[in-house]
Parts: structure tokens; C-alpha cells; sequence
């Protein structure tokens, strides 16, 4: 009985001095609402642990408004059903703001319970502009650009910088991320190409065993364009390369910024004029100083460099949000998106980040040009697409 | 007219892979009355066997690193392990079921395989650069063939025939194609049903390994979900063809490979999305004209 006493005097002791130190400076709670089993674990993974590494960054720095961030993190083991009920246990636990997974079907719904409880969900690297106002409501954001944003960008590129004249488009359809890459792409090289510069358009499915008929109408065409387009991501988009390799197709292949990083690179051995946009280089030949520097921080803080460039995301939307929180002062959801909807071209490590009353999502953030050599991806160069997508093509209507 | 050769070579190459993992499907199905979905998952994991099993996005190679034949037959050893464990494991105790029974226990090594890959593999796709000297196409009179094209269709078509020659003119194929016609009656006649059925397994693991490695040079890549695709299509492939009957199938692969090819080719550009709708459409207008599939067997007629 003595012993139970002493015990418990002793926890309360202990309890006493950490409750009251608590009271003083409650931490702030981030809640992390991820895939940490199932398909997209995979992509949610690098961004979230990046999105740690500026967590821990900003502690020792002395925290946010003087407060330790702390994070906790539900596996919504890819299910969208999960993803809904652990966003609301994550927001009834009582976090400050909700990180949702990396695509828009399977952070939505987390997104929602956030929304709910009037708390800012913000998804690692959702590609579709209903993370945002219009769809989820005007306290989703994403640390992404529009999909639609990376058709443009590679457009005017090659049309404007690598001199191509004309162009064939070939589209997965399997899922919109896709669909809208390649929209975006059709719309900016039409206005500066003209239409009739697109000399044609096919489409195939991710798991498809063979493109072989879409080769052939390639290969039958009157005039051969200078380029194709692929709108695809892997492992689909990686086998039609290959098969387009295989049948001769020579021509500069122009992609989406899914098939970035050069895991994929050995279905292609020798893989040469591929272009496409990307967030940055994980091979140390980025131009901007700040992508290397991050590089280095992952490198040293888990040993290796990010297994995908899509991590740099989710560091820089921690660093977004904690900058609206020491210029609003608060973590209320109401002060911070008003201080988001004020960015315009913020400087953040993932590149310019503007944010408006409509908008949650970047349509023109500049892209680092990468191509393929010697069995790698390197930099070209940044470049920052002028032609905006505007609400329609956002949202794809009457396309 | 050289377009025309070309669009056949095309179709013909696709309803190739096709018939092979149709075989494979119907095979199992005569002497068992089991839809093997399983068999998408004997696919994934006997292309997965190239690479060392790690979480790694770029693994080193592991059976792809070995020489052709020790790679060939190292896949196919493998997938044919694979199927006679999972027939040893969760079909033969269930032999006497419910053919719904069995459908679903091939569900559930289905999951319970793609998530192991998933596990040990991540669910992040790979690639592997085997066979690129197959993969480039070669010109044979204005028409472009693909090497690995070239090789599914010979593939496909020595496998078939000596599955022919095997069912016909071997004791055990023999036995097989007893069992697939009454499997009752065949044991009542002394038909070893273990045997059989055990290598009835053992050649849709053959079969297997050998869409295994002929989709990994035409895609140089590996994905969870590789091997789906072909079976869900080898599957209508089975029902269009006749249940029960390997003919059957092989035809019925072709036909579902060759009308994805000629619909994909001929369809205006504002239908081409619904290609599979197309594919999936003929099967069932087969289907209503002939419920028994295009060749019947003597099985699947209903005995009075």
C-alpha cells in the first residue's frame, strides 16, 4: 500500500511540472492523414518525410510563435473509407492543421473531415485543383501545380525553346491526372502553335501489354511530327516509351512530370532526347542553390537523398503554412488562409507560390527542364510558363 | 496495303499473349472447373523474380542477371512452383467444394500473392532492361515486327502444339483431357487425380512464366498489377471460346487480341476510349448468339 503511494506521489511529482510547462506552451499538432501501407504509400512516403525534416528544422530554430510542433500520423492504408475516418479521428485528437495524401480521390476525404471541423487540409501533392475552393472547400490546399500546368510548361518549351514545330499527342486515359496534363498541354501549344501544328492524337491505357496499332498510325502519318507527347505516368508510360524506342520512333518525346527520376530509366537503356518538367534534380545539377541545399539536409538527416523528387513538396508545405502562422500569429484556420490567399510569388524552396481567394493550387510555378542522358535525368534549365490556364481548362469544362 | 499487314501482325501478336494465358486459364478450368484468377499473380511474381526482392526502386537484377536459358528456365521453375504450392495449399483441400468455392479461394490467393509482392517489393513500379535486343523491331518487306512480337507469336504457337502433342500422345495428357471430359468417371477408370491436376497446375506455371517474361521485354517494366490485364482479357477469352475447351481458348485469345488491335486502329478518335467497351460488347453478343462458347465440348453439354 505504502509502495502504491509512493508511486503515485512520485508520478504526480513527475506529472506536475510537465502539465504546467504544457499550459505554458501547448504544442502545435500537425496531423498527418497518409497512405502508410498500400499503393500510395509509396508516394505519400518521400513528401511526408521531408515534410518532417522542416518539422524538426523549425524546432530547433526555437519552434512557431515560441511553440514545439508536434505530428502524429494515421495510415489510411490507401482506402478511401479509412482516409475519411482517420481524418476525423486525427481532427477530433485536436491538430492544428491536416497533411492529406498525395492524390485527390484519396486525400479528399480526410480533406473533408477536416473541413468539417474547420481546420486547414492541406495535401502533399494532389495534382487536381478541386483540392482547393471549388472542390473540397476554401480550406483545402495543395503543395502541387495544376496536372494542366505541366502540359503547358513542357508545350511552350518545346515549341518556343527547343524549336519544334509540330507535335503528336498520345494520352493515357486511365486516370484525369493524365487527362488534364494533357488538356493543358493542348491548349498551350495551340496558342502557340496553332491547332493544326498537332498533327495528331491517340490514346492507350496504363495496362495495356502493347502500343503497338498506336505505332502504327504514328508511323503512318503523311508527315511525321517533330515530337510526341506522352501524357502518362508508370509503369504504362515507361513500357510505351520503350516500345516507341523499340519500333524506331526516334523523335524528341516530350512527358508529364510522373515519369520524372530515373528509377524507370533501366526499361529504356540509352534513353535519349526525353523531356519533361520537373520539381527539381536529386542528381546535384539543380541550378537553384535552395534545391541543393534541401538535398543535402535529406542526405544527411535520413542517410540518403529523396527517394522521389515529389519530396520537396511536402517540405516546402510545411514551410508555407508555418510562414502564414508567424504572419497571422495564430493557428486559427480563418487568420492563416487569409494570410495564404495573400501570396503572391512567395519565395518558398519549392519554387514562387501564389495562392488566391479562388485558387489553392500553383498554375505557374516555374519548372526545372530535365532530359534524359546517359541513362539519367538532368537539368536544363528553369522555366516558367507564361500562357495560364484559365477556370475551364482548370477544371476541364466544355473541353 | 503494307498498313493493312502491319495492323494484322499487330492484332495477331496481341491475341498471341492473350491465347497463351487464356490456355493457361483453360486448362485448369477443364480438369478442375476453376477460374484460376490466381494466375494473374503467377504472372506478376515470375517477372518479379528477375530483380533481387527488396524495397528498392532500382533493385539489382537477380534471375535477369543470369544468362538466357538459366533466365528462362529459372522464371518458369519458379512459376511453376508457385502454382503447384497454391494448388497443394488452397485448392486441393477444396477439390470436393462448390466451384463458387474455389472461385473465391483463387480470390484470396490472388490478394493474399499481390500483397506479399507489395510487402516485400513496395507498390512502386520498377523496370528491368532484359532482352532490348528483342525488343527493337525488325523491317521484313515494309512491315515492322518487333522482336518480341516475332517471339510471342512463335512462342505461343510452339507451346500450343506441343501442348497438342502432349494431350494427344502422352498417357498422362491423355488422363488430362479424360478428366476435363468427366472427372468422376476418369478416377472411377483409375485416373491418378492428383497427378493430374498437379500438372495441369504445373503447365499454367509454364504457361505463366512464359507471359511472364515475354510482357517484361515488351514493357521493361514491373508493376503489382501487370498481370491483370491479360487475364481479366484471357478470361472472356475462356468464356467466348467455350469453357472446358483449350481450342476454345486458344481462338478466343486471339479473337479478344485481334478485336482490341482493329477496334484501337479503325475506331474514329472520339470512340477510341471505349475500345474495351467494344471488346467487352463482342463477347457478350457471342455470348447471346452462342451461350456454350464457340467450340463446345461434350462436358458442357447438358447430359439429359
Amino acid at each position: 500500500m505504502k509502495s502504491v503511494a509512493v508511486a503515485a506521489s512520485a508520478a504526480i511529482a513527475l506529472l506536475l511540472p510537465v502539465t504546467s510547462a504544457a499550459h505554458a506552451e501547448e504544442p502545435i499538432k500537425i496531423g498527418f492523414a497518409i497512405a502508410e501501407s498500400g499503393w500510395l504509400s509509396n508516394y505519400d512516403s518521400a513528401p511526408f518525410k521531408a515534410a518532417v525534416m522542416k518539422i524538426e528544422e523549425i524546432n530547433k530554430a526555437g519552434g512557431l510563435l515560441g511553440r514545439q510542433i508536434e505530428y502524429s500520423v494515421m495510415d489510411t492504408k490507401t482506402e478511401q473509407a479509412r482516409a475519411a475516418t482517420v481524418g476525423a479521428q486525427l481532427v477530433d485528437s485536436g491538430v492544428d492543421m491536416l497533411v492529406v495524401s498525395c492524390d485527390y480521390d484519396f486525400g479528399a476525404p480526410s480533406a473533408l473531415a477536416a473541413k468539417q471541423a474547420g481546420k486547414i487540409a492541406f495535401s502533399l501533392c494532389a495534382a487536381d485543383p478541386k483540392m482547393g475552393v471549388q472542390g473540397v472547400g476554401p480550406l483545402a490546399f495543395t503543395a502541387n501545380s495544376a496536372a494542366q500546368s505541366e502540359g503547358i510548361a513542357i508545350a511552350e518549351y518545346g515549341n518556343k525553346k527547343m524549336n519544334l514545330k509540330s507535335v503528336y499527342v498520345l494520352e493515357d486515359l486511365t486516370i484525369e491526372y493524365n487527362k488534364s496534363a494533357c488538356a493543358g498541354f493542348r491548349a498551350a501549344w495551340t496558342a502557340s502553335a496553332g491547332a493544326e501544328t498537332i498533327l495528331g492524337n491517340d490514346t492507350f491505357k496504363n495496362d495495356d501489354p502493347s502500343i503497338a496499332s498506336q505505332i502504327t498510325r504514328l508511323k503512318g502519318l503523311a508527315t511525321q511530327p517533330d515530337a510526341v507527347f506522352v501524357c502518362s505516368f508508370t509503369p504504362g508510360g515507361a513500357s510505351a516509351v520503350r516500345q516507341l524506342r523499340a519500333a524506331g520512333i526516334d523523335l524528341p518525346i516530350l512527358a508529364n512530370t510522373a515519369m520524372v527520376d530515373n528509377y524507370w530509366l533501366n526499361a529504356v537503356p540509352g534513353l535519349k532526347d526525353f523531356y519533361l518538367p520537373a520539381f527539381m534534380s536529386l542528381y546535384g545539377d539543380d541550378p537553384r542553390p535552395e534545391m541543393n541545399k534541401f538535398l543535402e539536409s535529406h542526405k544527411a538527416r535520413y542517410g540518403e537523398p529523396p527517394v522521389s523528387s515529389y519530396s520537396v513538396l511536402g517540405y516546402s508545405l510545411i514551410e508555407q503554412w508555418a510562414y502564414a502562422v508567424e504572419q497571422a500569429k495564430t493557428t486559427e484556420s480563418e487568420a492563416v488562409v487569409g494570410v495564404m490567399n495573400t501570396f503572391k510569388d512567395q519565395p518558398f524552396t519549392a519554387g514562387p507560390t501564389s495562392f488566391t481567394d479562388q485558387l489553392h493550387i500553383q498554375v505557374d510555378r516555374p519548372w526545372l527542364i530535365m532530359k534524359v542522358e546517359n541513362d539519367s535525368f538532368r537539368a536544363v534549365e528553369v522555366y516558367r510558363n507564361s500562357f495560364k490556364p484559365d477556370m475551364k481548362l482548370l477544371f476541364r469544362v466544355g473541353q | 496495303m503494307a498498313n493493312i499487314v502491319q495492323v494484322l501482325v499487330d492484332a495477331i501478336a496481341l491475341g498471341s499473349l492473350y491465347a497463351l494465358v487464356a490456355l493457361a486459364i483453360g486448362l485448369v478450368f477443364g480438369v478442375m472447373r476453376l477460374v484460376n484468377f490466381a494466375q494473374a499473380d503467377y504472372i506478376t511474381i515470375g517477372a518479379y523474380a528477375l530483380v533481387v526482392p527488396t524495397v528498392s526502386v532500382t533493385p539489382p537484377l537477380l534471375l535477369g542477371a543470369l544468362p538466357s536459358a538459366l533466365m528462362i528456365g529459372g522464371v518458369l521453375v519458379v512459376v511453376m512452383a508457385l502454382a503447384l504450392l497454391t494448388e497443394r495449399v488452397a485448392f486441393r483441400p477444396l477439390r470436393n467444394s462448390n466451384p463458387s468455392t474455389l472461385l473465391i479461394s483463387s480470390f484470396a490467393v490472388s490478394y493474399f500473392l499481390q500483397n506479399l509482392v507489395m510487402l516485400i517489393h513496395t507498390g512502386r513500379p520498377k523496370s528491368v532492361g532484359i532482352g532490348q535486343g528483342l525488343a527493337n523491331a525488325v523491317e521484313i518487306g515494309g512491315v515492322r515486327v518487333p522482336g518480341v512480337q516475332l517471339l510471342t507469336m512463335v512462342v505461343t504457337a510452339g507451346l500450343l502444339v506441343a501442348l497438342v502433342l502432349f494431350l494427344k500422345k502422352t498417357p498422362l495428357g491423355i488422363q488430362m483431357r479424360a478428366a476435363a471430359e468427366n472427372f468422376q468417371m476418369a478416377r472411377l477408370l483409375g485416373m491418378p487425380a492428383n497427378r493430374v491436376i498437379a500438372l495441369a497446375f504445373a503447365i499454367s506455371g509454364l504457361l505463366g512464366g512464359a507471359v511472364s517474361l515475354l510482357l517484361t521485354i515488351q514493357t521493361g517494366t514491373l508493376d503489382l498489377r501487370m498481370g491483370l490485364m491479360p487475364v481479366v482479357y484471357a478470361f472472356f477469352a475462356t468464356v467466348i471460346g467455350g469453357m472446358g475447351s483449350l481450342p476454345g481458348a486458344a481462338l478466343g485469345g486471339f479473337l479478344v487480341g485481334v478485336a482490341s488491335v482493329l477496334l484501337q486502329t479503325y475506331l474514329p478518335a472520339d470512340l477510341r476510349p471505349f475500345r474495351d467497351a467494344g471488346v467487352f460488347m463482342m463477347v457478350i453478343l457471342i455470348l447471346l448468339v452462342r451461350p456454350q462458347g464457340l467450340i463446345v465440348t461434350s462436358a458442357a453439354k447438358e447430359r439429359v
